[in-house]
């Protein structure tokens, strides 16, 4: 059965219900996302929408949880405003038809490109509302962007995937958009070189605010890396100018090129549906990043991209037994960071870790958090991790 | 000062004092264990000098090793634990109690290592927060968070308080620029969050343990995130004619979008303060002062600043003044990190933290006036203003205690004040003992028994630093709500 | 910071003005962080924050000192790095010579300690006494390992040996100097205890370019150490003697002919000159002369700064300036010695963490020769970094220091390198071209 609450309270009124685990999604964007649930309930959080408020002179809005990223994206873009984090659409490699929620965005962290300047979701996300297993309302944080006042359960609840309730409300604090931007483009770079100038065109003076490279066969036949600036114009043609002696030439996008490309890059359109290759998203160390792709090559072909300066893999690979699970692991040992497996049929996710196993330690804290949310396992139990 | 209670010491750990330190000094060496009463006194309390409590002992570990040995068995022994920096807190973080053992991490000072090109920095917990900067500053790097205490105050204490600075208006505070920490539990387990990449994988233990003041565990090291110093930087002062004019311009400037890397307020009795100690050239005849800092290109910068001009003028800007070398930069920005401390030489001083909406902020300062005046007292603002994060300093003298308790019920009124315009009690400082018994205020007790079941799942027994950020009947509370 | 004195306690003068410091103590811990002992050390007891606290607890307790106290003002170099830091203007330098008065009436040190302190009060004030003391250590330096394996006092007899220069410096210079007319001012200069033994050189060298400034320099029979070595062991009587001391001395130049300055070329020195008047305070007798005084004393290079020296071409060398603890915060003269040698023709680098001690201080080094030792490598590896000629110093105890340790450069003082640019002779310690 398909709960979908209109308000908090109905919503609260179906945890306290539940007396089996509840699958909860939001606009159902991201079914593939994490592992699968045996749950005979989903509890959609899509018809708990709405904007509570929005005050573009201090750059926050409130929404309820439902309340799509599209809807939210024009109403702050009719302010010249926009989510720092320009988050990822997950349509486009799932080919699903939902359409993706804010507080799925909060919830799963999910962050672009900008991530590498700005943040992630999780650093723009300033309070959240959400139910426990209890089927109490829970408010953390605030609507003010300065806020230590007790634990910060609005960065645990980024990323717990539901795992510790559902939000109902998410506040965000926003920004004002740039006013241009454009992309320095260079050509025929292999892996390690593209990095070494990713890497140091991040570590100038200019504000880096998109950092990608895409090697031979990556939305294009030849090795194309990416360096994005937003600004306002003349600091835009001035910054490439500056970035290009250190890089060494390259040559621009102007700003809808720009924009276009990194919409494909945010989206992962290069591994778009209906490409059902196992998709990988690895976070790592920029100047280990190169390494990690190079020890799972030796185990098979991969096709991969990087983001965040290299410091962030997506990497597809055939299906097969595992998805090459364990040579990715073992990649990820070795060079340090962590490894998702964001797409691959349901029987394999449930069989392999979706998600980097925690240490000993660690784990025995999730268990012990989750339990502190959710005694009873309602809550989206083994969406990260079996049993938890 | 007694208002603020502190839980009566457990009879039985006071009993077992010596079997304690001998338990300690089988584990490290002498020059890291004091207990003896002179020597414990000068531990008994941090920035928050009101209130002072006796530790049973203090460790002084020298490795994340000794570190996990020494929570070993003080958690064995039942022992309370209170962890110290450097212990700047202004809300108590850091004072102990007198049945505690407070772990020190001053002697842990070393940095570890540097990465440039990964732009991270991995650093022992009682490395201080500008020596974390100084170190890559030739280099062109800097780490962002820049509390006015960076010189003293350690990355440990930063992560317990979740420290933020002038110029986290535009980079953020610590959470935003921590990439991994090591850890030792309640039970000496070590664990290490996160790493030198962006994003800590499963739940996000490193963003509930920054801000989490010690009660989670002992942070012995972190690995920060390191930034690129812009082209150039400038600050610039602006002086009002009142502080209204001043709020205003603030809420002005945010609300057309414009986020410089800082702006900082001072009213008419903090300019005074500071420029006596600083030499800054702050305009001792403004009712009000902002700091605002752009960076970038000279002809960014100097963009950037003909649009904040315009706004200023709009609200009666009376004097506009760039720095003009980098001296007249350091002297200005060595004035407002000096503000608190300058404070000292005209009186003592409670300071309160809370943040407001930018838009509240003349209301807030006009309210805060009010309340302070109520009471018979002083007050200097100095603040981060972009931020909306309030720093009224509630000027008395310690050693008349009628002046001590209206101190305290102003600034408690003050904090209400903030939380009920839509802010919050504490927006860098913490909650530690200060503002513990306000968290009521701000939540419910059912936000707050989610706090503190989160807490006791790191810490079942309530050993760290127990009576600190939540009400000290939480406990209780915590266990008979979990149904 | 509370304070928590009985109205007894405060009758006594000192200690109202030690409540009147501890009082503007706002314990935010800024001064740690620029604490020589605390880098070294990480322990809160050994930063100024907690020694101002051990101070503060000894002094409203009313009790005598403890060992713990003692052992951590014993550590404090004096170099009152912390006062330049401070935000809240606490003065440790009145507040931790209190102390040191207050343990030396309170403590009872252990035979070894008293010894080794009646010791060096009793040689180190009186320049005939340390000359012969002096060439004693010569002969005894080869003998420094047995030295050392002495029993309590051997590792600070084995320091006090190290600091020992290696040849005995020559015996005063007897210059006639002519005076350059017009003669712009009259002055008298420090002659002080223990330098015109180690390096005569020094004073000789400023009396040149004096002379050739025209300026006269007026000698004051009677005058002698400074008191500042005593005075930092706490034994309070002893400093205030010879402040009295130089106080008449100085007085009946002033009343006789008039004194346009009293020029030190030893920081250590001019600090406690400059607080005479603090000192002898509460002497009705001497508090207005002391006064005086101490509004005359300048430092050789403030005094310098006064008369516009021409620029002098390149010289070609390149200096590390070492700005001793005495010179910066104590005196809080920072720029004019660096002014002047560059202006004098010479390149002039600052040392990396320059507000941290060269660890000589006084006695510290023969005292605490393990930390000094740190400290004096500490500052020699920041040196080095910087590959100069010569490094250029403005008080003897830290030539002496910064001489003893291994590999060290020639370290000079800033005005042999002035004298020197302005027609005197290449100081000895350079290197021959
Ligand atoms: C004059 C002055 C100005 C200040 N300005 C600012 C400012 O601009 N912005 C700001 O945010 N703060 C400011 N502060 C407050 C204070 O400096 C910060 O809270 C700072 O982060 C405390 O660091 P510390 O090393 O002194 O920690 P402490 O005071 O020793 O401890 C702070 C808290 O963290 C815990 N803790 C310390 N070390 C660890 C560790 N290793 N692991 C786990 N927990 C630990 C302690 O138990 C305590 O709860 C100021 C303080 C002063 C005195
Ligand atoms: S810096 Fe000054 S006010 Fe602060 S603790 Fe040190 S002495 Fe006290
Ligand atoms: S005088 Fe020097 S050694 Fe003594 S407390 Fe101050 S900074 Fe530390």
């Amino acid at each position: 059965m398909i709960l979908s609450p209109t308000s908090e309270a109905e919503l609260i009124e179906a945890v306290r219900a539940a007396r089996a685990p509840l699958a909860i999604e939001g606009g159902g964007s991201k079914g593939g996302l994490g592992r699968p649930l045996q749950a005979q309930d989903t509890l959609s959080l899509k018809n708990l929408g709405g904007v509570i408020f929005y005050e573009p002179a201090e750059m926050v809005f409130r929404a309820r949880a439902g309340t799509p990223v599209a809807q939210l994206e024009q109403m702050l873009a009719e302010h010249g405003q926009m989510l720092p984090f320009e988050p990822m659409n997950h349509q486009s490699i799932y080919g699903a038809a939902g359409a993706p929620t804010i507080g799925a965005v909060a919830a799963c962290n999910i962050s672009g490109p900008r991530r590498i300047s700005h943040g992630a979701a999780r650093d723009s996300l300033i309070g959240v509302r959400f139910v426990n297993g209890f089927g109490e309302a829970i408010n953390s944080g605030g609507r003010v962007m300065k806020n230590v006042t007790g634990l910060d359960l609005v960065k645990l609840q980024a990323g717990a995937f539901g795992t510790l309730g559902p939000l109902s409300e998410v506040t965000f604090k926003v920004l004002p958009r740039p006013s241009t931007q454009a992309t320095l483009a260079l050509h025929g770079l292999d892996d390690a070189r593209a990095i070494g100038a990713l890497c140091r065109a991040v570590g100038s003076p200019f504000e880096i605010s998109g950092a990608a490279h895409l090697p031979a066969g990556i939305l294009g036949d030849a090795p194309r890396t990416l360096l994005r600036i937003e600004n306002v114009p003349e600091s835009v043609v001035y910054r490439l100018g500056e970035l290009q002696k250190i890089v060494g030439g390259g040559d621009t996008l102007d700003a809808a090129q720009s924009e276009a490309l990194w919409r494909q890059v945010r989206d992962v359109a290069a591994f778009a549906s209906p490409d059902a290759r196992a998709l990988w998203r690895i976070s790592t160390a920029p100047s280990r990043a190169v390494d990690l792709v190079r020890r799972v090559q030796q185990g098979g072909a991969v096709a991969h991209f990087y983001d965040w300066s290299g410091g962030l893999v997506w990497l597809a690979v055939e299906t097969g037994d595992d998805a090459r699970a364990a040579d990715i692991r073992a990649a990820v040992a070795a060079c340090g960071g962590h490894a998702t497996l964001v797409r691959a049929p349901v029987d394999l996710r449930a069989r392999v870790d979706v998600f980097q196993p925690p240490s000993a330690p660690l784990m025995a804290l999730t268990r012990a958090v989750k339990a502190s949310f959710d005694p009873n396992a309602i809550l989206n139990p083994g969406r990260m991790y079996a049993g938890v | 000062m007694t208002a603020i209670a502190f839980p009566k010491p457990d009879p039985a750990i006071l009993a077992r004092r010596d079997e304690i330190i001998a338990g300690l000094a089988a584990l490290v060496p002498p020059e890291c264990l004091v207990t003896s009463e002179d020597e414990r006194r000068a531990f008994e309390t941090d920035a928050l000098t009101a209130y002072r409590r006796l530790p049973l002992a203090v460790v002084l570990p020298r490795t994340t090793e000794e570190t996990s040995k020494v929570m070993a068995f003080l958690h064995g022994a039942g022992v309370k634990v209170v962890a110290r920096g450097a212990g700047t807190s202004l809300a108590g973080g850091a004072i102990p109690q007198e049945d505690a053992v407070v772990v020190g991490l001053s002697k842990m000072s070393k940095i570890l290592g540097v990465d440039f090109a990964d732009r991270s920095m991995r650093v022992q917990a009682g490395v201080t927060n500008l020596a974390i900067s100084n170190a890559v500053a030739a280099d062109g790097f800097f780490y962002a968070p820049d509390p006015s205490s960076q010189l003293a105050c350690t990355i440990g204490g930063n992560i317990g308080m979740n420290s933020g600075g002038a110029h986290c208006l535009k980079y953020g505070v610590t959470t935003n620029n921590i990439l991994g920490a090591r850890m030792v539990l309640a039970d000496g387990a070590i664990v290490e969050m996160g790493g030198d990449w962006l994003d800590s994988g499963g739940l996000d233990f490193l963003g509930l343990v920054i801000g989490s003041e010690g009660q989670l565990g002992i942070v012995t090291e972190a690995t920060v995130r390191l930034l690129r110093q812009a082209e150039g930087a400038r600050p610039v002062l602006f002086g009002f004619p009142t502080s209204e004019a001043a709020g205003a311009c603030v809420a002005d400037i945010i609300g057309n979008g414009i986020i410089p890397v800082a702006i900082e307020f001072m009213d008419k009795l903090a300019i005074e303060i500071c420029e006596a100690f600083a030499h800054a050239g702050y305009p001792l005849d403004a009712g009000a002062l902002l700091i605002v800092e752009v960076e970038g290109s000279e002809t960014e910068m100097d963009a950037q600043l003909q649009r904040i001009v315009e706004i200023a003028q709009r609200h009666g800007v009376s004097t506009v003044r760039e720095s003009k070398s980098a001296m007249e930069t350091a002297a200005i920005w060595k004035g407002r990190k000096s503000a608190f401390g300058a404070t000292g030489r005209v009186a003592d001083y409670i300071c309160m933290d809370g943040t407001v909406p930018t838009s509240q902020l003349c209301h807030v300062l006009e309210k805060t006036d009010e309340i302070v005046k109520h009471y018979g007292l002083r007050v200097a603002n100095v603040f981060h203003a972009g931020d909306g994060n309030m720093h009224p300093l509630v000027m008395y003298n310690v050693n008349d205690p009628a002046e001590q308790e209206k101190a305290e019920a102003a600034g408690m009124d003050i904090l209400k004040l903030c939380v009920d315009v839509g802010g919050c009690l504490t927006g860098e400082h913490g909650v530690g003992i200060e503002k513990r018994d306000l968290m009521r205020h701000q939540f419910s007790e059912a936000d707050l028994a989610q706090q503190m079941r989160v807490r006791a799942a790191f810490d079942e027994g309530w050993l760290l630093n127990p009576a600190k950020v939540f009400p000290l009947d939480g406990r209780t509370i915590a266990a008979t709500s979990a149904r | 910071m509370q304070t928590n004195f009985t109205i007894a306690a405060l009758a006594d003068p000192a200690m109202r003005e030690s409540e009147k410091i501890l009082r503007t103590c706002v314990h935010c811990g800024f001064c740690t962080a620029t604490c020589p002992t605390y880098l070294l050390l990480g322990d809160e007891l050994d930063s100024p924050r907690g020694r101002i606290y051990l101070i503060k607890d000894m002094l409203e307790g009313g009790k005598p000192a403890s060992e713990e106290v003692v052992k951590h003002v014993d550590r404090c170099l004096s170099c009152l790095s912390c006062m330049t830091t401070c935000p809240s203007g606490v003065h440790y330098m009145h507040l931790v010579d209190h102390a040191r008065a207050y343990i030396d009436h309170t403590y009872t040190r252990s035979a070894p300690d008293r010894f080794m302190r009646a010791l060096l009060a009793r040689i180190l004030p009186y320049p005939q006494r340390f000359r012969a003391a002096l060439f004693a250590a010569l002969l005894a330096k080869p003998a420094r390992p047995l030295v050392g394996a002495l029993p309590f006092v051997g590792k600070r007899m084995a320091a006090m040996l190290a600091l020992a220069p290696a040849r005995a410096p020559a015996p005063p210079p007897v210059e006639r100097l002519a005076i350059a007319t017009p003669q712009r001012a009259r002055v008298a200069i420090l002659e002080g205890c223990a330098q015109p033994a180690l390096a005569p050189s020094i004073n000789a060298a400023a009396r040149r370019l004096f002379a050739r400034l025209g300026v006269a320099v007026v000698p004051a029979p009677g005058e002698g150490c400074c008191g500042a070595l005593v005075h930092h062991m706490g034994r309070e009587e002893d400093a205030l003697a010879f402040a009295r001391a130089n106080v008449d001395a100085w007085t009946r130049l002033i009343e006789n002919g008039g004194l346009d300055a009293i020029v030190i070329t030893a920081s250590g020195c001019g600090t406690t000159i400059k607080d005479y008047g603090y000192m002898l305070r509460a002497d009705a007798a001497y508090a207005q002369k002391a006064a005086r005084v101490s509004a005359l004393a300048k430092d050789v290079t403030e005094f310098l700064s006064t008369l516009d020296l021409a620029p002098a071409p390149p010289a070609g060398l390149t200096l590390a300036y070492h700005s001793a603890c005495s010179m910066q915060h104590g005196q809080k003269i920072t720029d004019l010695p660096k002014n002047l040698l560059r202006n004098a023709g010479f390149a002039v680098k600052d040392v990396p963490e320059s507000h941290i001690c060269c660890g000589s201080a006084g006695t510290y080094n023969i005292m605490q020769s393990e930390l000094a030792g740190r400290l004096r490598d500490r500052k020699l590896g920041n040196i080095a970094r910087l590959k100069v000629d010569a490094v250029a110093a403005g008080n003897i105890g830290c030539i002496a220091q910064l001489s003893s340790g291994a590999g060290a450069p020639p370290v000079v003082h800033t005005v042999e390198l002035l004298d020197w640019a302005y027609g005197g002779p290449r100081p000895e310690a350079l290197p021959k071209n």
